[in-house]
């Protein structure tokens, strides 16, 4: 009963904690033991569930040993989807704090201040919204060398117009509140009622759910930039999206290449989507 | 006994679509250091604006506010009206520019009076509480702003014993409560701990008893009287329930489609004494006290 309860939460919840563990770890490992390896030897080893075929045994050592399998270049798939990860994990944090930092206090600006500040955060938020995304970050990628981090930089700052409406929302919303009212009639500072009262107790949780969104985003356009045209992590330095992209000319030779990838930024997606929803939901059910 | 609010011809028009609406029509009054002013209407009589405008909280209507409102403080009197004449009419077209400076002007003016010089008590008490706050919190935030140099156990040991001023059966558990675990009952009492922890020098009780059921209401108009009694504070007392008010009051004045009627001691009225406005008169009968003699 209990488990079932909470199983959403233990299940997104565990793979976002593994990603997250993995982003730290991740830089730290030693991967030079790996790239010793003469691996033009043992391309496309199927893993370890799958037999050979007399092909592929002609080449891989038996057992091969490599759990997920290698690629073309004979490189383990396994470690290069660990490795991958530290290619978005501090991007990725980098553009949720970004876009729920400026966004959240934009959004709280433009619904709760008056005048001139109103004005230029709403025109701010608009103009940055009228940017198609894709275009945009292919656009950046042709006009600047490619780097992960360029990418989360502009893909958060995209982000913001997201954030900073339903702040914004909420705030216009909550402002004509009967105990807002209440607070500025006992003389509280509107500085504290806005940032305290109304953008950290009212509006947390949908930050969160924000920042977890913009996460899972950012896993997400790194895979297609990759995909669509070699814009995201360049080689060597593997990631989800390259992985893909490199498979994906061998891709009815062997399956494992691309096909964990796929699958481990399927997970990992879906996983900061529902964290995102999780979490803010129990922390409304925690608030009412 | 010193004047510490006075309003001088004050009238209020809105603007809207049928034209300009007067909603309150040159209506003057006065509440003195430590008297209690009984606001009596019927819904819709002006009231709530009334109040609305001496607080500073009229929001975002174009229109005319004009007259005086005198507050006078340790610093001398002051006019919260003076120089927004105006402000809200103005070329065609220009309305929410006009809104925007009003807010704007009146909470510059407004920040110092807030909280300081007076405070409201609304009606709707589980609303005017903030839900996600425990409640012992927000008398605590109040008492912090009335003593900035306070330190958290003073300020906690003031709240609780706001708490119990205002007779809480357990301060210490409705301390940690939120607002949704209260009764409506329960919930006004704090909110008038939390206003009376801000320590004004006018509290407006806008018909604080509305949505209680009777025998809660009967108790928190006690709970007024005592506390009256107690702190002696000044306080407008606005409600429809012609008990209440003359319960609580000194002074009575009696409003009816935005302009005032009648303006008389409580004394008065409960006795018999003197001439009654027809109106007056009327509210009296309905509420079963003819001549004099009412008791809540």
């Amino acid at each position: 009963m209990v488990l079932k309860q909470h199983l959403g939460l233990l299940a997104s919840g565990s793979v976002v904690a593994l990603f997250c563990l993995f982003g730290f770890i991740a830089p730290f490992v030693d991967y030079s033991a790996q790239d010793a390896v003469n691996q033009r030897e043992r391309q496309f080893c199927p893993p370890l569930f799958l037999d050979a075929t007399p092909q592929q045994s002609k080449t891989c050592p038996k057992p091969t040993g490599s759990f997920f399998g290698t690629d073309h270049l004979g490189r383990e798939v396994g470690i290069r989807l660990f490795k991958g990860i530290q290619a978005v994990f501090f991007p990725g944090c980098l553009a949720a704090l970004l876009a729920i930092f400026i966004g959240g206090l934009l959004g709280a600006v433009g619904g709760y201040g008056r005048g001139i500040f109103r004005g230029a955060t709403l025109g701010f938020i608009r103009i940055i919204d009228t940017l198609p995304r894709m275009v945009f970050l292919i656009l950046i990628c042709t006009i600047f060398r490619p780097s992960i981090t360029l990418i989360a930089l502009v893909a958060g700052i995209l982000s913001i117009p997201t954030v900073a409406t339903v702040v914004r929302d909420k705030v216009e919303r909550l402002a004509s509140e009967d105990y807002i009212l209440a607070y500025i009639a006992h003389g509280f500072r509107p500085v504290k009622i806005l940032l305290y009262h109304i953008l950290w107790l009212q509006c947390r949780s949908l930050l969160i759910r924000q920042a977890s969104f913009i996460f899972g985003y950012i896993v997400f356009i790194e895979a297609a930039l990759c995909y669509l045209g070699d814009y995201g992590v360049q080689e060597p330095d593997p990631s989800w999206g390259n992985m893909i992209a490199q498979a994906k000319s061998y891709a009815l030779m062997s399956t494992w290449p691309w096909l964990f990838p796929s699958l481990a930024a399927m997970i990992t997606i879906a996983a900061f989507m529902a964290f995102g929803n999780v979490v803010a939901n129990r922390d409304e059910v925690v608030k009412r | 006994m010193n004047t510490l609010l006075s309003v001088n011809g004050l009238s209020i028009d809105f603007d809207t679509k049928a034209g300009r609406r007067r909603v309150v029509d040159n209506i003057s009054f006065s509440v003195g250091e430590g008297e209690v002013l009984g606001v009596l209407g019927e819904s819709g009589s002006g009231k709530t604006i009334t109040t609305s405008a001496v607080l500073g909280l009229i929001q975002g209507h174009p229109g005319v506010v004009s007259g005086q409102i005198l507050l006078s403080s340790p610093d001398g009197t002051s006019d919260l009206l003076d120089g927004l004449e105006g402000v809200l009419t103005g070329k065609k077209g220009d309305e929410v520019k006009n809104v925007r400076r009003w807010d704007r002007l009146v909470s510059r003016r407004m920040e110092s009076v807030w909280g300081r010089q007076m405070t409201a008590i609304f009606q709707n008490p589980r609303a005017s509480l903030d839900p996600l706050i425990k409640v012992g919190t927000q008398v605590a935030e109040s008492v912090a702003l009335a003593h900035p140099n306070w330190n958290s156990n003073r300020i906690r040991e003031k709240a609780l014993h706001w708490l119990e001023r205002v007779q809480l059966s357990a301060p210490q558990r409705v301390y940690v409560s939120y607002a949704h675990e209260l009764s409506g009952g329960m919930c006004q009492r704090v909110m008038i701990a939390v206003a009376l922890a801000r320590e004004p020098r006018l509290l407006i009780a806008d018909e604080p008893t509305t949505g209680l059921d009777t025998t809660v209401r009967a108790e928190v108009v006690k709970l007024f009287s005592q506390l009256i009694e107690e702190e002696d504070r000044a306080m407008m007392y606005i409600s429809h329930d012609v008990r209440e008010v003359l319960y609580l009051a000194d002074r009575v004045i009696v409003m009816k489609d935005g302009a005032i009627l009648e303006t008389s001691s409580a004394n008065d009225i409960r006795q018999g004494c003197g001439k009654r406005a027809a109106y007056t008169q009327f509210l009296l009968e309905s509420a079963g006290i003819v001549g004099g003699g009412s008791n809540v």
